[in-house]
């Protein structure tokens, strides 16, 4: 019994040891520190920002256009709301966007590819060909066609959209990962013992997965932080009355408040460029940490 | 081979009727009237019974299903129906469709063109001058939205410069058409171009270096062969395969990008047919644009697969 809980023991100093070390190696990487840090001092202040109730919303027309100054850091827009308050809102629902729907998909894809992988023959084929079926689409004009079959620019719609379209590329990772996994000892004898698939699946095979799904997650925050900004510019993503990145950025459709009222594009255009930039040196860096041999 | 072709033929006919289903019987879920659309309101509250007569005539009374088949079979014989504007949506997309395969196809020649270039530059000269500055411009390039990029290239060349139009593809009365079409679709492309390089280069830049890092290579060097055949005829060759994998790939994310920059530039494309659509609920002409950019992208991923197959013998024996 004392010999068993040593070696448990062990095996916690020695995980924890593993996580000092990556800790370590991550801190070592100054990019990936620094895009930890910008994305971090981003999202802070954005939800404080909110949290204080910063008025992103009335209109006030004898103020619209004006430059940025003292009283309005990032100027304001073409119907004189304060811009570094728009920013700072639509920031939230950028990054609330961009992880929602990135964790959600992952899920998906992960669990997806796991039955996949792991059955193998029809469940396989099945998923695989579904899989497919959304590929076969550029992914902005199936978001399209889905904003037209809903008819309505929601928050909860282009969540679900993103979601329900972004799971293919984690599903096919995870699915290749679990194919050359499950003929591993380790689950073989997992089977002998009579262990539940559902156990083996996601309890024993699933966890050596989680580096590059945790990388590709990542990624993916930047990917529909963009996307959506994408979508928002062209008019089918969020309504204007939810501020995000991409609907601030809606205005500089006009080419008066591209040449005359710089800061209505630059300012948001800035904050979702530097997000993402930060986020991309992040996924790197987790790559190196957590995935050696996909570098 | 032959059969390969075949059979990869044969698997997008499913293909394309599973995506019509899903189009056509998902517009219907938007419970849009097409009669409002071609009925003034108050017309439509007097007349019911004409209004009932329409329908009919339409074929708006009859199950689904039937609607269905009788506008897959129009479908086939090239009729794709009729815009709420009353124009006939073929029309539209024979001018249009074009437009937008010549704005991707021009992004992806030069890109492939310029992607490869400065990967294999920077792979040769590793962490040189040139490798720095592709190195900075690829992290700039995925992080700087493509709608973003295209805006300041108008701001910069064509409302400071003045040296490019900003919108539309061609200029009503233009003295020489050729150079018309250039300058129109100089940014646009430029924008696509940029993109695509930012992405590309990375992987040029590191199945080069893993070639050059080969046994065979050194085995090249080591015969005396001057560095430069090394280079093209040992390193370039056997690089370019993955290289090629992936530029095709990528063709997805470059008609999914024009959708986009069409906007930007109100170039008079498929993709900004498609969105104005959307936005106005246009829905015949949405049914009809998404059909022809899916059998646009099975065509692409069909040629994929064949080059592909080509390239690498293990697909074909594979399948």
């Amino acid at each position: 019994m004392s010999e068993t809980k040593s070696i448990k023991e062990m095996n916690k100093s020695s995980s924890s040891s593993l996580f000092r070390r990556n800790v370590r190696k991550f801190m070592n990487n100054k990019l990936a520190l620094f895009g930890l840090i910008v994305v971090l001092v981003i999202t802070i202040a954005c939800i404080v920002g909110a949290v204080m109730g910063i008025d992103y919303s009335t209109p006030n027309l004898p103020q619209m256009k004006k430059p940025p100054s003292a009283e309005h850091l990032f100027g304001t827009d073409t119907i004189g709301r304060d811009l570094l308050a728009r920013v700072l809102y639509g920031g939230c629902y950028s990054i609330l966007v961009g992880v929602f729907c990135a964790v959600l998909s992952s899920v998906i894809g992960a669990v997806l590819g796991a039955l996949a992988g792991y059955f193998g023959g029809r469940v396989d084929k099945f998923i695989v060909r579904l899989s497919e079926i959304f590929q076969a689409f550029p992914q902005l004009v199936l978001v399209m066609m889905l904003v037209a079959i809903l008819n309505k620019r929601g928050l909860g719609n282009l969540l679900f959209i993103f979601v329900i379209t972004g799971w293919m590329t984690t599903f096919r990772m995870v699915r290749n990962e679990f194919m050359s996994l499950k003929s591993e000892t380790y689950v073989k004898v997992c089977e002998a013992f009579g262990m539940s698939k559902s156990n083996i699946m996601f309890k024993q095979v699933l966890p050596n997965v989680m580096s590059p799904i945790i990388v590709s997650t990542t990624t993916n925050v930047a990917f529909f932080i963009l996307q959506e900004a994408a979508l928002s510019f062209i008019g089918l993503g969020v309504t204007d009355a939810t501020p995000t990145w991409g609907n601030i950025l809606n205005a500089a459709k006009s080419l008066s408040v591209v040449t005359d009222q710089w800061w209505i594009w630059v300012f948001p255009g800035l904050a979702i460029s530097l997000f993402v930039l930060a986020i991309n040196f992040l996924g790197d860096g987790l790559r190196d940490v957590l995935d050696p041999k996909q570098q | 081979m032959l059969k390969f072709i075949f059979k990869k033929l044969l698997l997008m006919i499913p293909m394309l009727i599973l995506i019509s289903i899903i189009v056509f019987f998902g517009l219907q879920f938007t419970g849009i009237d097409p009669i409002n659309f071609m009925v003034s309101p108050e017309v439509l509250s007097a007349n019911a019974e004409n209004i009932e007569a329409l329908r009919e005539s339409l074929g708006l009374n009859d199950p689904l299903l039937i609607q269905y088949f009788r506008w897959l079979g129009n479908c086939l014989k090239g009729d794709l129906g009729y815009s709420f504007t009353g124009a006939p949506i073929v029309d539209t997309i024979a001018v249009r469709l074009p437009y937008t395969l010549e704005l991707a196809g021009y992004s992806l020649v030069l890109s492939t063109i310029i992607g490869i270039g400065i990967g294999i530059i920077s792979a040769i000269r590793q962490n040189g001058v040139i490798d720095y500055l592709g190195r900075v411009f690829a992290v700039l390039g995925q992080a700087v939205p493509q709608f973003l990029v295209g805006i300041i290239l108008i701001e910069i060349f064509s409302i400071k410069l003045g040296w490019f139009p900003a919108a539309n593809r061609v200029s009503p009365g233009a003295a020489n058409p050729f150079l018309d079409s250039v300058l129109h679709l100089f940014l646009p492309v430029l924008t696509l171009t940029i993109g695509m390089v930012a992405v590309l280069m990375r992987y040029a830049r590191n199945t080069m270096l893993d070639v050059l890092n080969s046994d065979y290579i050194k085995t090249a060097r080591s015969k005396g062969i001057p560095e430069w055949k090394v280079y093209l005829k040992h390193g370039f060759r056997n690089a370019m395969k993955p290289v090629l994998v992936i530029i095709m790939f990528r063709i997805p994310m470059l008609i999914g990008g024009s959708v986009v920059i069409e906007s930007v530039f109100s170039y008079p494309g498929i993709g900004l047919t498609m969105t104005n659509a959307i936005t106005s609920g246009d829905y015949p002409v949405v049914l009809a644009t998404t059909l022809i950019i899916a059998a646009t992208m099975l065509i692409c991923s069909f040629l994929v697969d064949v080059l592909n197959a080509l390239l690498d013998p293990r697909v074909r024996l594979g399948e």
